[in-house]
């Protein structure tokens, strides 16, 4: 096992409530491992506020950070302002793809506030290889949608689904989506309760292209079924997590601890001489 | 070593789950190196005392813990011996014969003990009866776990309490830590500080005090489902269906907005 394997290994079994310190820690233990670990551990989502954009606020992760700010999606500003020589090294997506970005941060905000009733989404795209078709539609693209709700509560729940959109078969007339969904759900209750940590599970699904596109869309398509797959991967992760946090965990329990044996042999006693006074009168 | 090293290699370990202890040594060691082995070593054992890791010693588990301990081994009044510990095995070794003993009193209460757990604990049991300073006091331990890595899921119970045979005061705490692993890292814990001051059979009061504790942990297991899970995401939208996605999905906020209008 390398160094790297064996600190993904140790961030699953250690105190999921912790992770950014128990990273940290890892990271002076052995500072190699920075990188790739910042880049493949999910941790809680930040919150920033755009002030090229009213204030409104944004998600941030390592895939919209350059140095210490990090790039909006709804005025592809970084937040904080980085300077003129700064900006000429920052990652901004081509044309083509942050026309898709800007329809999916549109889209996937309307579907933010029908889902969650509050919260913030992000969305952020970025180009694999040609830049664009000759007439403009985009070719492979990677990107990752983000939502987040329950900040500053005791409750939080943030979704990061980082994904692939790759044109397959010889006539490039199948589009893959592979999708890496990983849900952070923490329940805090009044009382020293914690029910904490994070579930990961894979996605790939193939729809055929329609046929001539144009960009507009070729865009239009690509969110659509993004959006209707990442619905769908959420549905099923929340029924799951619901699952795992509120009836694994109690099975668990029960195999520590299971008072019921007990009651149930004095429920019965207690019945048998209900019965006998019944059969007495 | 500088001392932020085994600062990390104490707080890491200190967070680990009881089953998975060892799986964390051999990631810190893979991660770390062979310089991390004294700092482990010292980290397991105080790990294995504070959370009352039984020890295999002789085919039977003995809770380990600072009121059984004599210099830097430990001793079992039930059986009278006296061995080191191997914190990396959770074994008794070098185990030699001792003068150790449960009083009267203490060996009573360990064999009420012994009926209580047999009846309420279904994974692994240890539970211990040590003498404390005070001669009027006893520490009375209970630990229940059950470890099935192959399933990837953990789970560990532990209470300590003190007793005073004297003012029959209990007082004590309750630690449940569950851990399941598969295809992510979700953990459950509870912890609750319990008291009854006039236990005048300790393991009675301890047997009610844990079923309450059960009970707490039952409602705020449907509190945490109903009050804050629920808010945060819905399972479907208001309008009861999936979404349309495309083009059309502009009108979404266009019925809201006219909705909201309309209220203005």
């Amino acid at each position: 096992m390398s160094p790297y394997e064996a600190a993904l290994d140790l961030l699953r079994r250690l105190d999921p409530t912790k992770v950014e310190q128990n990273l940290n820690q890892l990271i002076k233990l052995d500072p190699d491992l920075a990188e790739d670990l910042l880049a493949s551990v999910d941790t809680p989502l930040k919150v920033k506020k755009d002030p090229n954009a009213s204030q409104k606020e944004f998600l941030c992760c390592d895939y919209n950070r350059d140095i210490d700010s990090h790039r909006s999606p709804w005025s592809n500003n970084y937040v904080p302002a980085l300077s003129a020589q700064e900006l000429e090294e920052s990652p901004f997506p081509s044309d083509a793809i942050r026309a898709v970005e800007v329809l999916a941060n549109d889209s996937f905000d309307i579907y933010r506030d029908l889902y969650y009733e509050g919260g913030v989404s992000s969305v952020y795209l970025w180009d694999l290889g040609d830049d664009a078709d000759a007439d403009g539609a985009p070719n492979d693209f990677a990107g990752v949608v983000l939502l987040k709700k329950g900040e500053n509560s005791r409750s939080s729940w943030d979704a990061i689904h980082v994904f692939e959109v790759l044109q397959e078969g010889s006539t490039q007339s199948q589009v893959s989506y592979r999708i890496t969904t990983t849900i952070i759900l923490h329940l805090n209750s009044e009382k020293k309760m914690t029910l904490a940590g994070n579930l990961t599970r894979q996605t790939e699904r193939s729809f055929a292209l329609p046929g001539h596109l144009s960009p507009e869309q070729s865009g239009i398509w690509h969110v659509s079924n993004l959006g209707s797959v990442i619905e769908e991967v959420e549905s099923q992760m929340r029924n799951q997590l619901e699952v795992v946090y509120f009836e694994k965990t109690k099975d668990i329990y029960r195999e520590l601890r299971d008072s019921s044996q007990e009651a149930t042999t004095q429920n019965r006693s207690v019945h048998e001489e209900v019965v006998k006074g019944l059969q007495g009168m | 070593m500088s001392s932020s090293f085994e600062t990390i290699i104490e707080s890491i370990i200190s967070d680990a789950p009881s089953g998975e202890v060892q799986d964390v040594v051999k990631d810190l060691t893979t991660i770390a190196g062979d310089q991390a082995e004294e700092a482990i070593i010292e980290a397991m054992t105080h790990y294995n005392v504070k959370n009352l890791i039984p020890i295999e010693v002789k085919g039977k588990p003995v809770i380990i813990s600072e009121y059984n301990k004599k210099g830097s081994k430990f001793f079992d009044p039930v059986r009278s011996i006296l061995f080191s510990v191997d914190h990396l095995n959770r074994t008794g070794v070098d185990v030699e014969d001792c003068d150790q003993k449960h009083t009267t009193e203490q060996r009573g209460l360990y064999e009420e003990l012994d009926k209580y757990m047999s009846k309420n604990f279904t994974g692994n049991v240890a539970y211990a009866v040590y003498a404390k300073d005070d001669p009027d006091e006893v520490a009375i331990f209970i630990a229940s776990t059950r470890y099935s890595p192959g399933n990837f899921w953990n789970g560990h119970w532990r209470s300590s309490y003190t007793y005073n045979m004297n003012s029959q005061a209990l007082k004590g705490t309750v630690d449940i830590d569950v851990h399941y692993f598969e295809d992510g890292n979700v953990s459950f814990k509870f912890s609750k500080d319990v008291e009854h001051n006039a236990a005048s059979s300790a393991v009675v009061s301890i047997k009610n005090l844990e079923n309450e504790v059960e009970n707490e942990m039952s409602a705020s297991f449907s509190n945490l489902n109903e009050k804050e899970f629920k808010l945060l995401r819905r399972r479907l939208p208001v309008t009861r269906s999936k979404i349309n996605w495309g083009k059309g999905i502009g009108t979404y906020r266009l019925g809201k907005d006219s909705a909201e209008n309309q209220l203005k």
